[in-house]
């Protein structure tokens, strides 16, 4: 039998929900044993061709159109999508630039900060650009499962993965949601 | 009186019975059935605004908000099933999706009604876009902020404010998704006519109103290592019942008990003194005794030694030139248990001549004000105010002591329809009184004395004298009272307007007199005096409707044990050593003792570093703070006692007030007959005689 294949990725986030993955500590021996970890920041697999995987986890919420273009590969390659964390589920802390017109956001992150001297606008063909506003994943492609948390605690990480691979859609109990 | 008649009705299948008028959340809290809620709060009045209570009745279509609806004889009601959960969910959903509630960057996280019901209700993600509306935010107030992008709109504030504080200060402004919770009309916070009371903080079920005071904030996890625990704020002498919540040695935050005990009038508020300024920094902890050389430097010593020190100069004092050159002076903001414990040490230990508190030479006014009546002045008790129909408050700065006594006229004001009258230097009370005399420290003697005149002439039942003098006990003439008058530069319009002042207060039925602290000062004896006759007039044989404001926590169980010195201390220059017992006593208060010539020897104990007599003694002792020490205080009005618990640990090593006071007993030659915190407990109770225990 073939392992089940699972595909990560990370938006506009911080990081932190693939740093609560690791932090799984021994049971992440148990995990990556069942498992193959295919494109991951983990891996450092930067070619977004995305294999055929089972599960698509994705960290950080949708803010530019390199995020959405990826989410929606993903979605086509991935047989469960998971939102994993409150940026992928709700927007999350990143939320707090949609009250304000992106080009000003810009321009305070590249330009007026304390520390940048001489400044350049991130505006580019190349670059990918930003999206008025930061989505939740779910608003962007239909999401299975949600996994909230700042960062969600590796317990929460566990169960949601193993629920997974014993082939069922996980709802967190209530004790289990936290968003902080 | 006849029982209401009861109801029997089915919820979830149980049979359950109720009173008639009860509404289903309160029988189904009763029968112990969990209904989520979250703009009902028990102690204000029922709202109906925010649906998250909805419950399916047999025979009703549509889900019916059981916080508001009275329960009938043979109800069926149903509290959850998938219908109602999808209801409330959908509720929960649109309040999150409207505004910006952010858990991570909020403080209240962990500690959040709304952030709980999302956990209970399970909503790992929203169904409906989020508005991402920036809403304002008003940092104005150094007390509070609120953060209108975490509102709900539950009102619980704007209820709390009108009906427990009776400020109607916070108010619904503009409609719709518009709709903010407004201070005054369209004010800041700061601008607006709040108190800072803190009640709609309390109330607020999100980080929507948040306590700028506070330097921990809650994080993950925390709640479940909050120890809250039932205490009271001893900072003035109402003594209100509070909640402390403490994590990790920290206060993270006071609050009143709302319901806990229904026979407080203030009905479990705090001011601002209470939940904000406790959060103040008093200055740097005094953590080891410290004792100075023969250098004059400071340095770290035992606790044994700086002991002996203390009691080895004061013994060879008593012993040579007698206990009269030795004093002790007690802050007025400790407990019973400590007081009696110093006393002790300084009256039997060391015979000591001068015992005294701060706030003394209040007591003294006080006393003289009693021994010119002829009989002790039976003071009237705070719990007073809500049936008074006339209230007099004079020379008391209420909004700086006892900022919840504003809170009482105030509603006695709205709901009763008292009336208030002030005679002052300031007036914080310009919203609902009737009358402002408006005077300087300087002239209160002589406007109290009119007034006690005017309303003995007026009332015709007392014997005057003629001419231009009164004698003791006796209203003057007509002259006098003229010539007072001019004194003062009182034009004809106030003339008039004191007049219908005092036929009002002479008409009223319970009528109270509140004497603040400008009256207990030393220049306005005699006030307090004519201030007891005038009460007299309305109650001949007691004086049961003067209250007298007391200046710290325990004034008046110090002044009840003895403590205050009955007669002015002698001039300084005979006290040679003494002891002083420190809490948060100002600048001022430590000069009168200490300003022109410092004693020989001076020993300190003290919570913080005593900066101020870092030139002035020799030994400073630490002390815990109030919140780090188990005692009990009297209330200003001497009849009721209440436990002030321990609810944080004092610095590793500072001992117990009581404990430090014993040690130097011991050591005074004659073993103390106190020994335990128990018996000290018990002696302040015999003393004291307290009428309520709270």
């Amino acid at each position: 039998m073939t392992k089940p294949k699972i595909a990560t990725v990370w938006f506009e986030a911080c990081s932190g929900c693939h740093m609560s993955f690791l932090d799984l500590d021994e049971a992440l021996v148990d995990v990556l044993s069942k498992v193959q970890l295919t494109v991951s920041p983990v891996t450092d697999f930067k070619d977004y061709d995305f294999p055929e995987v089972d599960v698509g986890i994705v960290e950080g919420g949708v803010g530019n159109t390199e995020h959405k273009e990826i989410a929606e590969k993903l979605r086509k390659h991935c047989r469960i999508l998971v939102a994993l964390g409150d940026c992928a589920v709700f927007g999350g802390i990143n939320t707090l630039r949609n009250g304000l017109p992106k080009e000003e956001v810009l321009r305070y992150g590249f330009i007026e900060t304390e520390s940048t001297v001489n400044g350049v606008m991130p505006i580019h063909e190349e670059l990918p650009a930003l999206l008025d506003k930061i989505l939740p994943l779910h608003e962007v492609v239909p999401v299975d499962v949600f996994l909230p948390g700042c960062p969600p605690s590796p317990e929460v990480i566990a169960y949601g993965l193993t629920e997974i691979l014993e082939g069922r859609i996980p709802v967190l109990p209530a004790d289990m949601i936290h968003f902080d | 009186m006849e029982s209401k008649s009861k109801i029997s009705l089915k919820i979830d299948g149980g049979e359950v019975t109720a009173d008639e008028g009860m509404t289903i959340l309160e029988v189904a809290q009763q029968a112990g059935i969990h209904i989520p809620t979250l703009c009902h709060h028990p102690a204000l009045s029922k709202w109906g605004g925010c649906r998250m209570c909805v419950v399916e009745v047999e025979g009703v279509p549509r889900l019916v908000a059981s916080c508001v609806m009275p329960v009938r004889e043979g109800m069926m009601v149903v509290t959850t099933n998938e219908r109602i959960i999808k209801s409330r969910r959908a509720v929960l959903e649109f309040i999150f999706a409207e505004r910006n509630h952010n858990c991570m960057f909020c403080e209240k996280s962990g500690d959040c009604e709304l952030q709980q019901l999302a956990y209970d209700l399970q909503m790992d993600h929203m169904a409906v876009p989020q508005a991402f509306t920036p809403y304002p935010l008003d940092i104005t107030n150094d007390y509070m902020g609120i953060d209108h992008n975490r509102c709900i709109l539950c009102g619980r504030c704007v209820r709390a404010c009108a009906e427990l504080a009776g400020n109607h200060v916070l108010a619904f402004q503009n409609r719709g998704p518009r709709s903010l919770i407004g201070f005054d009309l369209n004010e800041t916070l700061n601008g607006s006519t709040c108190y800072a009371c803190g009640i709609c903080l309390q109330v607020c079920p999100t980080g929507a109103i948040f306590n700028r005071q506070r330097t921990h904030y809650a994080v993950k996890g925390h709640t479940k290592a909050w120890q809250a625990t039932d205490s009271h704020c001893p900072q003035c002498g109402l003594l209100c019942a509070t909640t402390m919540v403490v994590a990790d040695n920290t206060l993270l935050k006071v609050e009143g008990r709302l319901t806990a005990d229904g026979k407080r009038p203030d009905r479990g508020q705090l001011c601002f003194r209470g939940r904000f300024e406790i959060f103040n920094d008093f200055g740097e902890r005094l953590r080891h005794p410290l004792v100075r050389n023969a250098k004059g430097r400071w340095t770290e010593e035992s606790w044994e030694n700086a002991l002996d020190r203390v009691a080895k100069k004061m013994n060879s004092l008593r012993d040579t030139a007698g206990g009269q050159v030795l004093f002790g002076i007690a802050s007025g903001g400790v407990s019973n248990e400590v007081l009696i414990a110093f006393r002790d040490l300084l009256a039997k230990g060391w015979s000591a001549g001068t015992i005294d508190t701060f706030d003394g030479s209040h007591y003294r006014a006080v006393l003289a004000a009693s021994r010119e009546l002829g009989h002790p002045l039976e003071e009237a008790s705070w719990r007073q105010l809500p049936d008074s129909d006339f209230v007099i408050a004079c020379g008391a700065d209420l909004s700086k002591r006892q900022p919840l006594l504003l809170s009482l006229l105030r509603r006695n004001v709205l709901e009763n329809g008292s009336r208030v009258a002030v005679i002052g230097p300031a007036d914080v009370m310009a919203s609902f009184r009737s009358f402002y005399f408006e005077t300087d420290h300087e002239d209160l003697p002589a406007w109290v004395d009119i007034l006690w005149n005017m309303a003995a002439q007026a009332s015709g039942g007392t014997p005057k004298a003629k001419g231009k003098t009164q004698k003791t006990g006796q209203a003057g003439g007509k002259r006098y009272l003229t010539d007072l008058q001019k004194k003062v530069g009182m034009p004809a319009k106030t003339r008039t307007a004191l007049t219908d002042m005092v036929s009002q207060y002479l008409a009223s039925k319970q009528p109270l007199v509140i004497a603040g602290e400008a009256l207990s000062d030393a220049k306005c004896a005699s006030a307090l005096n004519h201030l007891a006759r005038l009460t007299g007039l309305k109650d001949p044989d007691a004086c049961g409707r003067l209250m007298i404001l007391k200046r710290d926590g325990n004034s008046a169980g110090a002044w009840k044990l003895g403590i205050a010195a009955q007669k002015r201390p002698g001039p300084k220059r005979r006290l040679k050593a003494g002891l002083m017992l420190l809490g948060e006593e100002s600048a001022a208060d430590i000069a009168v003792w200490t300003g022109r010539s410092a004693p020989e020897f001076l020993a300190v104990i003290s919570p913080h570093m005593p900066t101020k007599l870092l030139d002035k003694a020799q030994v400073f002792i630490p002390r815990p703070s109030w919140l780090e020490e188990e005692g009990t205080y009297t209330a200003s009005d001497g009849n009721e006692t209440a436990h002030v618990k321990k609810v944080l640990t004092a610095p590793e090593g500072v001992r117990d007030t009581w404990q430090t006071l014993l040690a130097l007993a011991d050591r005074t030659g004659g073993a103390p007959a106190l020994k335990t915190l128990e018996q000290l407990t018990k002696k302040a109770a015999a003393e004291l005689n307290p009428g309520i225990e709270t």
